[in-house]
């Protein structure tokens, strides 16, 4: 009897002894837990902070770096319409409207990328997979090549050519036709309930289309009218005038504050159209709407500046992999990584040719590519 | 209580892939669904949230589940399914999502405070700012319950949620979703393949065949010749300690 209770007794101290070093290694964990989130949250912080940092930079650098060597000094001055005339409008009527367009298109050729990679569940989504740009380049092929930049007039040489050259023309037969292509692509694919396979394969399929008809108007082209159009192809951010830059800002800024305030309903796509359906979005409207936002910003930014490509893959891919994938920070972050990759691009293509500006598209696909698959090839497995 | 009264479903006109389906279940019973591949399990489940529409009706407590919106719906019933995914997105963010119907465009501190009590009643608070991608099997399985949860429904739906999962994940679940049940006085009902585990933790047993729902009743309805007829397999049902099981063979 008396050994019974003794070992009794026993376990229950076993039992209390157990219970506190329990309870230690509870609370040690639950503090090196607290720390690791803390720790998580104010990385993410410090990236948000360098990335606005680094936008707010590369803004400057971007207005004060050009063919006219203006000092920084002088730039500050044109600025303040306080330098030499030639300083002023330099900065005012060619810098300013450049680099303005350099950050909205960049955000929104970001942030469509984004969008469209969340709507179709596809990593590779970009603004070329609906087909969007290769029905712009059609668009602008078929304006320049057919209408000589404008409409109803022929050009046969190159006097004709710049005589009657209309970019206002040339961009809104690429936006007609951008849209168009986006709204062919959605009607298609109502037949099959808007699955995001459909329409990734249907927008391939039309974009294809697209790129078979400008290789033909090309055929056909006369020298003047093929090398136009090649060189509207380009994307090019000298052609921005203020009147295009507010007009972007104005689509760009409505699709921003459109994207943010259904940032919930984007993360609840992210687990699956049933998911998102059983917690009560309404999937298939969603998809649509996005999507065609999405095509309207890239079709007004493509027609205005020509092809500026990997805009909308890298920035994305680049955002996710620093702040994860929760659209409240990712589509903000999303739009500021696009503007400062645009700068970076745009500043280069501008330093390192000798006073000739190359094309911007080429320069974001040079820098985006490596540095993308550096981010892939260095990832962690996961697990 | 749910009740789901002479429910009829197909994807073509004339080939109904649900015929008459009528059944019922009380406020914290957990009611199994068991069948074949294609015998109509998940379509049911998808009629049930409203992923498509059925003739017939579907009550939830007399309310016609098929005449309410997509809001007020995840109000009253939460999805688990087998496929589990959700983005680059962190614990804490994934169950969020859950409150959608709740919170509209900003999640505010009550919503917060209802994920941190899930996380915490799922063993998951010391989890809830890691990636969802880089969890296990069965915590993902964790954090889709506590999805679900967060919605604050009334009843639970879980379609063949351990199909990937390893035994002993596959009972932690199982083991969730009977505690959920009892103590939340919750329906839950749920599609299984494992007769088993069907056993062990279904209060009620529908056993479907070819779009309808043949055998209906308690755990007495799983027997060799039922289980024969539904899935074309010869078994012997086992008893140890009390406890229902199956062998193959027979």
């Amino acid at each position: 009897m008396k050994n019974q209770e003794k070992i009794e007794q026993n376990l229950k101290k076993l039992a209390k002894t157990h219970a506190y070093w329990y309870h230690k290694s509870m609370k040690t964990a639950t503090l090196s837990t607290l720390d690791e989130q803390k720790r998580i949250r104010l990385r993410k912080i410090l990236i948000i902070i360098a990335l606005l940092i680094l936008t707010v930079l590369m803004f400057f650098v971007c207005l004060f770096v050009g063919s006219s060597k203006m000092s920084v000094k002088d730039g500050f001055d044109a600025l303040g319409w306080n330098s030499t005339n030639a300083n002023n409008r330099i900065m005012w009527n060619i810098r300013f409207p450049r680099v303005l367009a350099a950050v909205v298109a960049g955000a929104g050729l970001a942030i469509a990328g984004l969008i469209m990679q969340t709507c179709l569940g596809n990593v590779m989504a970009s603004p070329s997979t609906l087909g969007v740009s290769n029905a712009a380049v059609f668009g602008a092929n078929l304006s320049i090549i057919g209408f000589a930049g404008g409409f109803l007039t022929m050009g046969k040489n190159m006097a004709d050519a710049v005589n009657s050259f209309n970019p206002f023309a040339v961009s809104m037969v690429a936006f007609v036709f951008s849209i168009a292509s986006t709204l062919l692509v959605l009607a298609l694919c109502r037949l099959r309930n808007f699955s995001p396979n459909t329409i990734v394969l249907a927008g391939i399929a039309i974009g294809a289309i697209w790129t078979a008809g400008t290789t033909i108007l090309q055929f056909f082209a006369t020298d003047v009218g093929l090398s136009a159009a090649v060189i509207w192809s380009f994307g090019d951010l000298g052609r921005a005038t203020y009147k295009q830059d507010y007009f972007m800002i104005g689509i760009v800024g409505a699709a921003l504050i459109t994207f943010i305030c259904l940032s919930w309903r984007f993360n609840a796509m992210l687990g699956g159209d049933n998911v998102a359906k059983s917690v009560g979005v309404n999937v298939t409207a969603l998809r649509v709407s996005a999507l065609l936002i999405a095509s309207l910003i890239t079709s007004v930014c493509v027609s205005f500046l020509g092809i500026i490509g990997f805009v909308g893959i890298i920035c994305p891919h680049v955002v996710k992999k620093l702040l994860g994938h929760n659209h409240v920070v990712s589509i903000p972050m999303t739009a500021l990584t696009g503007s400062l990759l645009l700068l970076i691009a745009d500043t280069i293509s501008r330093s390192i040719a000798g006073g000739t500006a190359l094309p911007v598209g080429a320069i974001t696909s040079l820098l985006g590519a490596p540095f993308f698959l550096v981010m892939l090839f260095t990832a962690k497995e996961r697990a | 209580m749910l009740e789901i009264k002479n429910l009829e479903f197909g994807y073509k006109k004339g080939q109904p892939v649900l015929k008459d389906i009528n059944l019922s279940l009380e406020d914290g019973e957990i009611g199994v669904l068991l069948g074949k591949n294609g015998a109509g399990k998940s379509t049911l489940f998808k009629c049930l949230l409203g992923l498509l529409k059925p003739t017939g009706e579907i009550l939830h407590d007399g309310k016609d589940l098929t005449k309410i919106s997509r809001i007020d719906r995840a109000k009253l019933i939460a999805y688990v399914p087998q496929e589990i995914s959700f983005g680059d997105l962190t614990v804490f963010d994934s169950v969020l999502t859950g409150r959608l119907s709740r919170f509209g465009m900003i999640a505010g501190a009550k919503d917060r405070e209802v994920v941190n009590n899930v996380l915490e009643e799922l063993d998951l608070s010391n989890i809830a700012n890691k990636n969802v991608n880089q969890l296990s099997g069965g915590e993902r399985q964790k954090v889709a319950i506590a999805r679900a949860l967060a919605q604050e429904p009334h009843m639970l739906v879980f379609d063949e949620p351990t199909g990937n999962l390893d035994i002993q994940n596959e009972k932690l679940i199982f083991d969730i979703a009977k505690r959920i049940a009892k103590e939340k006085n919750m329906t839950i009902i749920i599609a299984i393949h494992n007769l088993n585990f069907a056993f062990a933790f279904g209060d009620k047993f529908f056993l479907m065949k070819d779009g309808i729902i043949k055998y209906v009743g308690g755990a007495e309805i799983l027997n060799e010749e039922t289980i024969d007829d539904a899935f074309g397999v010869g078994v012997k049902i086992i008893e140890v300690d009390g406890n229902k099981g199956i062998i193959f063979g027979g």
